[in-house]
């Protein structure tokens, strides 16, 4: 069992909160970072551990676009396409990367090492365009860093081209 | 160029500052924290917040000192502080550069309105995208703990004050307090209706006080330096204090920049902004977040607080200006922003769910160059019907982008129906009763 | 949802010009109902907490500065709202409308809810008749959902009420909205179908056709039914029902919301359970025996056979050589002619019913010690009580409906919950009372009667007494404690496995409610020992001061739908009607002359007395009406020899049962769905049952027929029909109250109480105050023959709603406890001991106590014969609802 193999983490998780069920998303977090993915027996262990009916877990996870149902590629490219990235042409990223893996939003590369998404805000319209990369940020996209990210995503199962803090503009670029 | 004084950047301006508890206490942190628990009474900091006239900085602008006086103080049970770090207001990104550069900013914030409202626990519900900011926010609460700042005996004075970091999982109802209250009980984000509202029966139906991340990272710079400091800063007596502004779209630099309030958005676009970024005029801002209706070059001088924004009918809202350039359509901007509240609505409210899949249909087929006589007038009335009729200001908020590029830029929807009359295939109207 | 509060408080505000006064907390729309003002909504119930989210009920409300949600806001003094006098609100709801049905499928003609949809009463009612909706409506790919519930989710209009009931009121929490947005679906969990109560709430909440009922999918539109409102026939909680019918066929059942005991709630059993009366294997005429086979004959020829051969026993063996036995299914008036026709006509007072099962345990305990043979409690008491004791009543399977008055009271209104129960708290897809204990103690269900004496001990030790009564009754009070003090707590937790600060805690919680109901089920009245145990929680409540305090009260709730009224209609042989001692000279005398026939004077006899009687061949002849003993009864009873020496065996029944199988003469007795009459539910309340569907075949009601007897006995009891015998009934115990709305409940007499606490506790009070024998060491495993939420006797068997979701019986077990033992879910087992051996399949529920394994009642043809059996020496109440077995998973399963 996944709550099994991270008990600590989980009675740290109950600690938090008086009620039970509060743990839900952190859970839920928890049992994607493990498997990629939110699957039913997680969501069966994550309901008796939250004293919820299996229905309840479902209901929850559905509402949250970060919860897969099913696998999905070992990195997820999602790329902003809400205004503020799309006047700095996100639309551009994401034909970037599809003719770089040649698959279309909503697709996995046969090496199921990359699926493409298109999501809403991620909260770096300054800096678009941008996507997301499982937990990391990357930012201010160009068609060259595109493919440099891919590549070396690819090739390493890192990148250091990601976002480190934020901070936009740097202090360099400020203007006073 | 006019210098100003930044408040809450201040910090992470400095070079080779690194957000640590050690860099924050170096730059005078938890000072503040120090002297409320040492020399002030509850009371007492609540009515130094009332007199320094400081606003939520989430959207709403409701005076945070207010706020807190609505916590009920004989309530016997739990209360909660709730630090709304949802951020996702397409055009907002601050929250995430105050988290991720200055943690311990807001955590003393935090723990000071903790002590205010007499709450032993409080979360910051961070949008689960912020993976790098909930890391160093975790880190930085163990370091605070482990200096005493936070945990069960803080600097000594028997007073328990934890802070637990609890990430979403993508949904920008979160955002808005209620349904972030839901969300952290492990449910589906939706809205609660009001009344009653959280400061009476907020997380796990106790009192709640629900405070923006910028509204946080104020605390510390008033109990330090007063409430009359702050109300003298910006734009008083209504909007005081700066600003963090987020500037997005086709300017030259886009980003963060701090500001006193009340300065005008030409200003702002031109000269901390640098200008747009080609030689295409101006055309259309967004003042404050998606959820604010769009202005136009005419509003340029327009102060950027909270009346005159207001009047100028749209909102400051959470402080994203996002500015498009000559050339850019607004059908499609407007589009676009839809087609966020669409995949947004919590679908809670009839007018909101089914509101957002017809708004978003109709634009997607104006701009597909399919839209008909009357669809203008249907837009009309279906915004007409949404604003106002739902359960909490979604419902303004994605009918904003279309009310207002149908007030200023009518004609650029007509030319499309236009086009689209003109090329659709004649054929003999049937009246049909149809649904 | 803000239930108004008690105060008189109230505030006055006007609605569409109309004044209404109403109390403080009211909600709007509620308060415009009251004036008759009918604000249109989807998603309010009264049932429910609002969730204002379909914003249908909007209302213009003066000083405030946009339309209102009216099932939101609570009247406030002086407030002026507008309704249908507001033009900007009739709009508003106008487009909701059109929001709604921008989305909405219009296939009206195929929907089941077509004629009593809300969409489309609301759509006409306001004259929704074009719309501007052009773009592509959502649509959700067709998916199956479980056997008896359909959802058709293009209808939803997001309204949660399926939702909201399924969480609030029943506790199942099976239904999850899932998705977000116009793509929010309901549906159960992942891709599963639905595994949940099966309570069809959701499908009567729906107010459109979006969960219907599969049973009766499209085989009706709503304006061809027939409704005949009357009460179901399943378990003791006597729900009222609609019936509804087409061309004479059951269509489908439902219950309106605020009316009956059950204000509109069912359960599977009464929801889905209706097809019996329909079903094929009908008995349509009178059979006679001949030789091994049954002939078919006309009515005249078998009443006559019948009355025959009753009378020739009579003749030759005398009356008491004659035996009944009468159904707790049957009406008050059918069990009152019934014993009128064996003691007046026949002549003897050997009969019985099905109240002995183990209803009569609690009866004769509230008769003992409070005078009553009636709860001093009601339905009411339950939901308002602040604390409830709960004790073997496995009641969301036994009595679903007096479980939802205990979640109301729990849930709804923070009354604290003890259960003392077999059952370990534990999620499934059907509610677990003891979800919500405050305090529960989890005993395996021999471990009963030990818990109450350890609760009681904690009170005596915690000094939770009542110092009046005390000082009233001392030596009663000292035997209880002595007696008490002498048990320890180790032996106590060697027999339960629980501590004494549990009880303690228990306790406390006890002693601190000023409204306290205990309610006792199965576990305990139909266990061995079950009257000590009903006896020792009168005194647990006797002792702490609790009994006659309003509100207050000992509650055994009855399994069978008129458990009750068998036993007050004087269907239990040594009780005359009214629950008057046939002992007493005087009662006899009274009845005798309004019978204008004798009440014989000999003894009545239980079903155990009955049964050893024609094994020693002094029983000759014996009259099953409903009954059937030889599937209820195991053979350790004896009842096959029993049944095999009588000269004559006559069954009135709905179906060949394996009882009549064994008949010389076979009736056919119509169903309550075919018939007029009355039930009796487990806290006292007269309903009426009414006349759904003509009666299959030649069957007839059982009075008629025994009416017919009598005149074939030449001793008639003519009735015209069941008008005249509720009116024999009322005339003659005018303590059977009047149909009608909540009457009061009955009071404990203080003569009663005064005579019990002086002398009439001494009678038993040892045997009932002694831990019983740990036979825990003998066998393995405890097995228990129990309940289950679909089925109701053997009876719900041919209820083919029900048997879709429960066909067989299997043997369950805690899943650790299978694991353990190296058994998975679905593997064959053989279950033996002394008495024999069984194969049985295996299913595994996390509710069941280690140690434990149960087995459904209803499937029990094969593992009854591992039951030993025991009769209550007090009560005569049989039991063989445990054993001790041994379990082996059979290889190669
Ligand atoms: C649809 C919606 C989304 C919102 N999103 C956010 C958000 O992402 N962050 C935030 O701080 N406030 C958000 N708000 C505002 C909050 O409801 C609330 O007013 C705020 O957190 C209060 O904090 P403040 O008083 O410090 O501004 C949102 C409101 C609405 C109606
Ligand atoms: S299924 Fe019916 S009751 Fe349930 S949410 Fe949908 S419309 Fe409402
Ligand atoms: S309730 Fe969902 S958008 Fe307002």
């Amino acid at each position: 069992m996944l709550l099994e193999k991270f008990k600590d983490e989980v009675e740290e998780i109950l600690s938090r909160y008086p009620v039970k069920r509060s743990a839900l998303l952190p859970l839920l977090n928890l049992a994607q970072r493990e498997e990629g993915f939110v699957s039913e027996p997680a969501m069966r262990d994550i309901a008796k551990v939250l004293e919820l009916t299996p229905p309840q877990v479902f209901e929850t996870v559905t509402f949250y676009t970060m919860f897969n149902l099913k696998p999905i590629g070992k990195f997820h490219l999602q790329v902003c396409k809400s205004l503020m990235c799309a006047l700095v042409r996100s639309d551009d990223v994401v034909t970037w990367i599809s003719k770089k893996l040649n698959i279309v939003p909503g697709q996995t590369t046969a090496d199921n090492n990359f699926t493409l998404s298109v999501v809403e805000c991620l909260g770096s319209c300054g800096t678009g365009p941008m996507m997301q990369v499982n937990d990391d940020y990357y930012e201010q996209l160009t068609e060259e860093k595109v493919v440099r990210v891919l590549d070396d995503l690819a090739r390493d199962g890192n990148c250091h081209l990601k976002s480190g803090p934020f901070m936009f503009p740097t202090t360099s670029g400020k203007s006073r | 160029m006019a210098q100003y004084e930044t408040i809450l950047l201040k910090n992470m301006e400095q070079p080779g500052y690194s957000g640590s508890l050690e860099d924050y206490e170096r730059a005078g942190g938890y000072q503040a924290l120090r002297k409320v628990l040492k020399d002030m009474q509850p009371d007492q900091v609540i009515e130094e917040v009332k007199k320094s006239s400081l606003r939520g900085r989430g959207g709403a602008g409701f005076p945070t000192g207010v706020k807190w006086g609505f916590i009920p103080k004989d309530h016997p049970g739990p209360k909660y502080l709730c630090c709304n770090a949802d951020e996702s207001e397409p055009g907002t990104f601050k929250d995430r550069q105050l988290m991720e550069r200055d943690p311990h900013q807001m955590l003393e914030g935090m723990a000071i309105t903790c002590f205010a409202i007499g709450a032993e626990t409080s979360y910051v519900y961070i949008r689960g995208e912020f993976r790098l900011g909930a890391k160093i926010l975790e880190k930085a609460v163990q370091e605070a703990k482990a200096a005493g700042y936070l945990g069960e005996n803080v600097l000594g004075t028997g007073r328990t004050i934890n802070i637990f970091v609890h990430a979403g999982a993508g949904a920008y109802i979160c955002g808005e307090e209620t349904a972030l209250l839901e969300s952290l009980e492990g449910k589906r984000g939706q809205p609660r209706f009001k009344p009653p509202f959280p400061a009476t029966h907020g997380l796990y139906q106790k009192p709640t006080v629900v405070n923006n991340v910028e509204t946080m990272a104020n605390i510390p710079h008033i109990m330090n330096k007063g409430g009359e400091w702050f109300a003298g800063i910006g734009s008083p007596p209504k909007s005081c204090g700066t600003r963090i502004f987020c500037l997005s779209g086709h300017v030259n630099r886009p980003g963060n920049y701090e500001v006193p309030m009340g300065m005008p958005f030409r200003e702002f676009i031109y000269d901390v902004g640098g200008g747009m970024r080609s030689d295409k005029p101006l055309k259309a801002f967004i003042p404050g977040g998606a959820s604010a209706p769009f202005l136009t070059p005419e509003h340029l001088d327009v102060k950027m607080d909270f009346e005159a924004v207001a009047m100028a009918g749209s909102m400051l809202g959470s402080g994203g200006v996002t500015v498009m350039e000559e050339g850019t359509s607004m059908v499609w901007a407007a589009l676009r922003l839809m087609e966020f509240f669409y995949h947004e609505s919590c679908g809670k409210c009839t007018p909101c769910r089914e509101g957002s899949s017809w708004l978003t249909q109709i634009l997607q087929r104006i701009w597909n160059k399919q839209g008909r006589q009357g669809d203008l007038d249907l837009l009309d009335e279906l915004c007409k019907n949404i604003a106002g009729r739902t359960i909490c200001a979604f419902g303004e908020a994605e009918v904003g982008p279309i009310q207002s590029t149908l007030k200023y830029f009518r004609h650029e929807y007509e030319e499309l129906i236009r086009e689209a009359e003109a090329t659709r295939p004649q054929s003999k109207e049937i009246p049909v009763f149809t649904h | 949802m803000p239930t108004p509060s008690t105060t008189t408080e109230t505030v006055t505000l006007t609605i569409d010009g109309q004044t209404a006064t109403v109390p403080k907390g009211t909600l709007v729309i509620e308060a415009a109902r009251q004036v008759g003002v009918m604000v249109p909504h989807f998603c309010y119930h009264p049932k429910l907490t609002p969730d204002a989210n379909c914003r249908m009920c909007l209302v213009e409300i003066e000083k405030m500065p946009r339309l209102q949600t009216s099932c939101s806001t609570q009247a406030t003094e002086g407030m002026v709202v507008k309704s249908s006098s507001s033009v900007q609100a009739q709009e508003a709801r106008k487009m909701v409308l059109d929001f709604i049905l921008a989305n909405h499928p219009l296939d009206c003609p195929v929907c089941d809810q077509g004629g009593r949809c809300d969409l489309q009463d609301f759509s006409h009612e306001y004259t929704a008749t074009s719309s501007r909706f052009q773009e592509l409506k959502r649509v959700f790919p067709k998916e199956y959902f479980s056997p008896l519930i359909e959802t058709q989710m293009n209808r939803c209009v997001q309204c949660m009420r399926c939702v909201r009931y399924c969480d609030q009121i029943m506790d199942v929490k099976a239904l999850a909205p899932t998705g977000r947005g116009t793509l929010t679906e309901i549906k159960a969990f992942g891709a599963h179908e639905l595994d949940c109560e099966f309570c069809g709430g959701c499908v009567q909440i729906c107010p459109v056709g979006a969960i219907t009922s599969r049973l009766s999918m499209y085989e009706f539109r709503p304006w061809m039914l027939k409704r005949t409102d009357s009460v179901c026939g399943y378990c003791g909680d006597g729900c009222q029902i609609t019936f509804q019918t087409k061309d004479n066929a059951l269509i489908e059942i439902n219950s309106t919301q605020g009316s009956g005991r059950n204000n509109g709630d069912l359960c599977a059993r009464g929801y889905f359970g209706y097809h019996v009366s329909e079903h094929p294997d009908r008995l349509t005429l009178p059979l006679i025996r001949k030789g091994d086979e049954f002939q078919s004959v006309q009515w005249e020829e078998a009443l006559e056979l019948v009355g025959q051969q009753l009378l020739d026993v009579k003749a030759k063996y005398g009356a008491d050589a004659i035996g009944g036995l009468i159904s707790g299914r049957c009406t008050n008036e059918d069990i009152y002619v019934f014993q009128k026709f064996m003691r007046g006509v026949v002549g003897t007072n050997r009969i019985d019913s099905s109240a002995r099962y183990g209803h009569l345990n609690g009866v004769h305990a509230l008769q003992r010690v409070q005078g009553t043979h009636r709860w001093s409690v009601s339905f009411e008491d339950i939901e308002s009580a602040d604390t409830l004791l709960l004790v073997g009543t496995n009641i969301t399977e036994t009595n679903p409906i007096t479980g939802l008055k205990v979640k109301e009271a729990v849930k709804r209104r923070g009354a604290k919950l003890i259960t003392i129960e077999a059952l370990n708290p534990a999620i499934g897809s059907i509610s677990n009372i003891v979800n919500l204990a405050q305090q529960h103690l989890g005993v395996k269900p021999t471990g009963f009667s030990t818990a109450i004496l350890g609760l009681l001990k904690a009170v005596v030790e915690q000094s939770i007494l009542d110092a009046e009564l005390q000082g009233k009754a001392p030596a009663y009070f000292n035997a209880i404690s002595a007696r008490l003090q002498a048990l320890s707590w180790d032996a106590i937790f060697a027999q339960t496995g629980l501590a004494s600060d549990l009880f303690t805690e228990a306790a406390q919680v006890f002693g601190q409610g000023k409204k306290v109901v205990v309610l006792v089920g199965p576990g305990v009245l139909r266990s061995e020992g079950g009257f000590g145990m009903t006896m020792n929680l009168m005194d647990l409540l006797l002792i702490t001061g609790k009994l006659t305090n309003p509100g207050c009260g000992l509650a055994p709730l009855a399994e069978e739908n008129n458990d009750q009224g068998a036993f007050e209609m004087g269907g239990t042989g040594a009780v005359l009607p009214g629950g008057t001692s046939l002992g007493d000279p005087a009662v006899r005398e009274n009845l005798s002359k309004a019978w204008g026939r004798p009440i014989p004077d000999t003894p009545g006899s239980s079903l155990p007395q009955l049964i050893e009687d024609a094994q020693q061949g002094k029983l000759k002849a014996l009259f099953v009406v409903g009954e059937n003993p030889l599937a209820s009864l195991p053979p350790s009873s004896g009842i096959h020899s029993a049944l095999e020496k009588l000269d004559f065996l006559v069954c009135q029944e709905l179906f060949l049962t394996e009882t009549a199988q064994k008949a010389h003469v076979v009736l056919p007795a119509c169903s309550y769905a075919e018939k007029d009459g009355t039930f009796t539910n487990t806290e006292g309340h007269i309903q009426s049952v009414r006349t759904a569907i003509d009666m299959v075949g030649e069957s007839r009601p059982d009075w008629e027929i025994f009416s017919a007897l009598s005149v074939m006995m030449n001793n008639p009891m003519e009735y015209g029909d069941v008008k005249e015998i509720g009116k024999e009934i009322r005339n003659l115990l005018p303590g059977t109250r009047t149909l009608g709305p909540a009457p009061l409940p009955a009071q404990p007499d203080s003569s009663a109480i005064a005579r019990y606490v002086t002398t009439d506790y001494q009678r038993d009070i040892a045997p009932r105050y002694q831990l019983p024998v740990n036979d825990a060491a003998t066998d393995e495993i405890t097995l228990q023959v129990s309940q289950s939420l679909f089925h109701s006797g053997k009876f719900s068997r041919k209820a083919k709603g029900l048997l879709q979701v429960e066909a067989t019986g299997k043997i369950y077990l805690h899943p650790e406890e299978a694991a353990r033992r190296g058994i998975s879910d679905g593997d064959m087992v053989k279950v033996s001991n002394s008495l024999g051996e069984v194969l049985t399949p295996v299913g595994l529920r996390e509710r069941i106590p280690q140690g434990v394994a149960t087995f459904p009642e209803h499937f029990d043809e094969e593992i009854r014969q591992l039951l030993p059996y025991k009769v209550d020496p007090e009560t005569q109440v049989p039991y063989y609802k445990l054993a001790r077995v041994h379990l082996k998973k059979v290889v190669g399963s």
